[in-house]
């Protein structure tokens, strides 16, 4: 532990010490439980599609959309702070910046697990079936956006940008580490201003061709907004998590400090707002205006054994984690950090769940075991092994950008 | 010790008028000094000697005083959350009672019951946040004893600097080690400057 402590020096060194990289290959267990049950989620997975009803193959696909929402909001959600931190030249958040960056890297291999809701994109989406579309003029009205060439190339483009996007932000970062050049940071600048307008451009459609437009005549002006909120949320929680885990494992000893772990509880908080207050104003005027084809998605998840699901969401998704991140000592504990943001993630699968799950033409009457059970074996089947890649790109390079021009204020950090 | 004496090194120049003699019990001891970082250090040092009714006074924020005073979290937050709690209960009160008891009034088909409750959420939002506020601005001027007239501090002719450029330390007399040797002993051995017992008017 001293020794430990005692290596956490500001001055960069010039050649890396051990503790600033992550040593992957001391985790085989870990690795070969995420290889095992992502593989076997997998082959489940597989088995369900080649030999299950039409119906179960269905509910597999969708199932399989929500995996994919929980992943892509993560790594956006990593993205865009990245985004943000060079955006506004941060200081703070240098020494947890590769973390994010390599979340973003999960990027590199998303789109693999995007080809069969690109290939079976009619089972999910019902305007893709012409002799439904062509008969409904609310549709027909809507043909510029909802048309499948178009829909695809988008979904490429975005995953695309992405993972271009964040490429070219680890890039640059490891290229400091070994000569701690100034101008890869303005480099970093100069990628990040155009690309922000880009990212919210391609979060918003991701956010609508592909979950709102599972109700295809219902529209939210805020649901862009609304998922973005959502993901950079969950993405915090989840920089806390592996933040946390990497320090019961020893690595970032004394560099990442208490103050950073309050920094992240306060923007966790300032999210947990933002997210309630977005969700409420869609919400509310969709409510209070009670018009049929705006009020058609909320009807859908405030009746039957959706409800639920839905009044705990609000409660779980703000009250809780709103009265837990209000106390300034849940922020700087980090064992009580790491705890809500466990919940706070548990609970981001909530609500994606709600989102997509009861789209489906067989989950209309509430919530079933068997879609849980098939949401699992998914989500297993898609985050098992972006995790294991992601523990892989994360010992590719040191844990903290060793020598970007802000480390020594981000280690002097004082809230 | 009947006057508001400036020690024997001051040099400054006399100001224009001359303040009213203070004739009152000793406020404390005020030392200057010419730097944030020479007051920083010197409020260390204060710390340590475990002094608890004492102040630093500069013309701007010092990042990290607090630390460096040893200051505890502020009980302003719990003043901010019964106001908080305070709102939001007025606002559960005031919607509910009259929509739901007193006068139920059946608006665009809305029900009755406790699920009308999102048309209230913006009033309890705001009534939370009004509260709260309120309870911020009056809870932290009623922990600095403010609004008043007058502070023994402004008796001590240098002290107008401190909005310009002059870094103090008061130590107040109420404090349970203030020794007036004692202080004055520490006070120079962290360097300040200008060391003057202030007293307060009557």
């Amino acid at each position: 532990m001293s020794a430990a402590t005692a290596k956490a020096d500001p001055q960069p060194q010039t050649t890396a010490a051990p503790v600033e990289h992550f040593q992957f290959t001391n985790l085989g267990p870990l690795l070969f439980g995420l290889l095992v049950s992502g593989g076997a989620a997998l082959v489940i997975c597989l088995l369900l599609a080649l030999f299950g009803t039409h119906a179960l193959r269905e509910r597999l696909l969708f199932s399989w959309l929500y995996a994919f929402a929980i992943c892509f909001t993560v790594a956006a959600g990593s993205v865009f702070w990245v985004l943000v931190h060079h955006a506004t030249d941060a200081e703070w958040s240098v020494v947890v910046r590769r973390i994010l960056e390599t979340v973003g890297t999960t990027f590199f291999y998303l789109w693999v697990f995007f080809l069969p809701v690109l290939f079976f994109a009619p089972t999910l989406y019902e305007w893709l079936d012409p002799a439904v579309f062509n008969a409904d003029p609310v549709l027909v009205g809507k043909r510029a956006l909802l048309n499948r060439p178009f829909w695809g190339f988008r979904a490429v483009f975005i995953l695309a940008f992405f993972a271009i996007l964040a490429w070219l932000l680890r890039y640059f970062s490891t290229r400091q580490d070994a000569t701690g050049d100034p101008r890869w940071t303005v480099k970093l600048r100069q990628v990040t201003y155009p690309c922000l307008p880009l990212f919210a451009l391609c979060l918003t459609f991701g956010a609508v061709d592909w979950f709102m437009s599972l109700n295809p005549h219902w529209y939210s002006t805020m649901w862009g907004v609304y998922v973005f909120a959502g993901s950079a949320w969950c993405a915090m929680a989840v920089l806390i998590l592996i933040t946390y885990a990497l320090q019961r494992a020893g690595y970032l000893e004394g560099i990442a400090t208490v103050e950073h772990y309050h920094i992240m509880g306060k923007l966790l908080l300032s999210f947990t707002v933002f997210w309630a207050y977005i969700g409420f104003g869609q919400y509310f005027l969709i409510w209070y205006a009670n018009i049929p084809e705006e009020a058609e998605y909320f009807v859908a998840r405030n009746t039957e054994g959706w409800n639920v699901l839905s009044t705990a969401l609000v409660v779980c998704h703000f009250f809780i984690p709103f009265l837990a991140l209000c106390s300034r000592i849940n922020k700087r504990v980090p064992q009580r950090l790491a705890i809500i943001s466990i919940w706070c993630v548990l609970i981001h699968l909530l609500d994606l769940y709600i989102i997509v799950i009861p789209a489906a033409g067989t989950e209309k009457a509430g919530p079933t075991l068997l879609s849980f059970f098939l949401a699992l074996i998914c989500l297993v089947a898609i985050a098992a092994p972006l995790a294991f890649l992601f523990l892989r790109n994360l010992a590719k390079t040191a844990l903290y950008p060793l020598r970007d021009p802000r480390i020594v204020k981000s280690l002097k950090l004082v809230n | 010790m009947a006057t508001v004496a400036s020690t024997p090194e001051s040099a400054s120049p006399a100001p224009a008028t001359p303040r009213p003699v203070a004739t009152g019990r000793v406020y404390g001891l005020v030392g200057e000094f010419d730097t944030a970082a020479e007051l920083y250090h010197a409020a260390e040092v204060v710390r340590d000697r475990g002094f608890k009714r004492w102040d630093v006074h500069s013309p701007f924020p010092i990042h990290g005083m607090d630390n460096a005073m040893g200051l505890g979290k502020s009980v302003v937050s719990y003043i901010v959350l019964c106001g908080g709690l305070t709102g939001f209960t007025t606002a559960v009160l005031l919607t509910f009672i009259p929509s739901t008891i007193t006068y139920p009034l059946i608006v665009q088909g809305k029900p009755l019951n406790f699920f009308t409750v999102p048309a209230f959420f913006p009033i309890m939002f705001e009534l939370t946040v009004l509260f709260s506020a309120f309870a911020a601005v009056f809870g932290m001027l009623a922990m600095n004893r403010l609004p008043r007239w007058h502070h023994p501090l402004f008796n001590h002719e240098r002290f107008a600097r401190s909005t310009d450029d002059g870094f103090f330390i008061s130590i107040e007399a109420t404090d349970p080690r203030f020794i007036e040797a004692d202080v004055r002993e520490l006070l120079e051995s962290v360097g300040a400057q200008h060391i003057t017992l202030v007293h307060d008017h009557d």
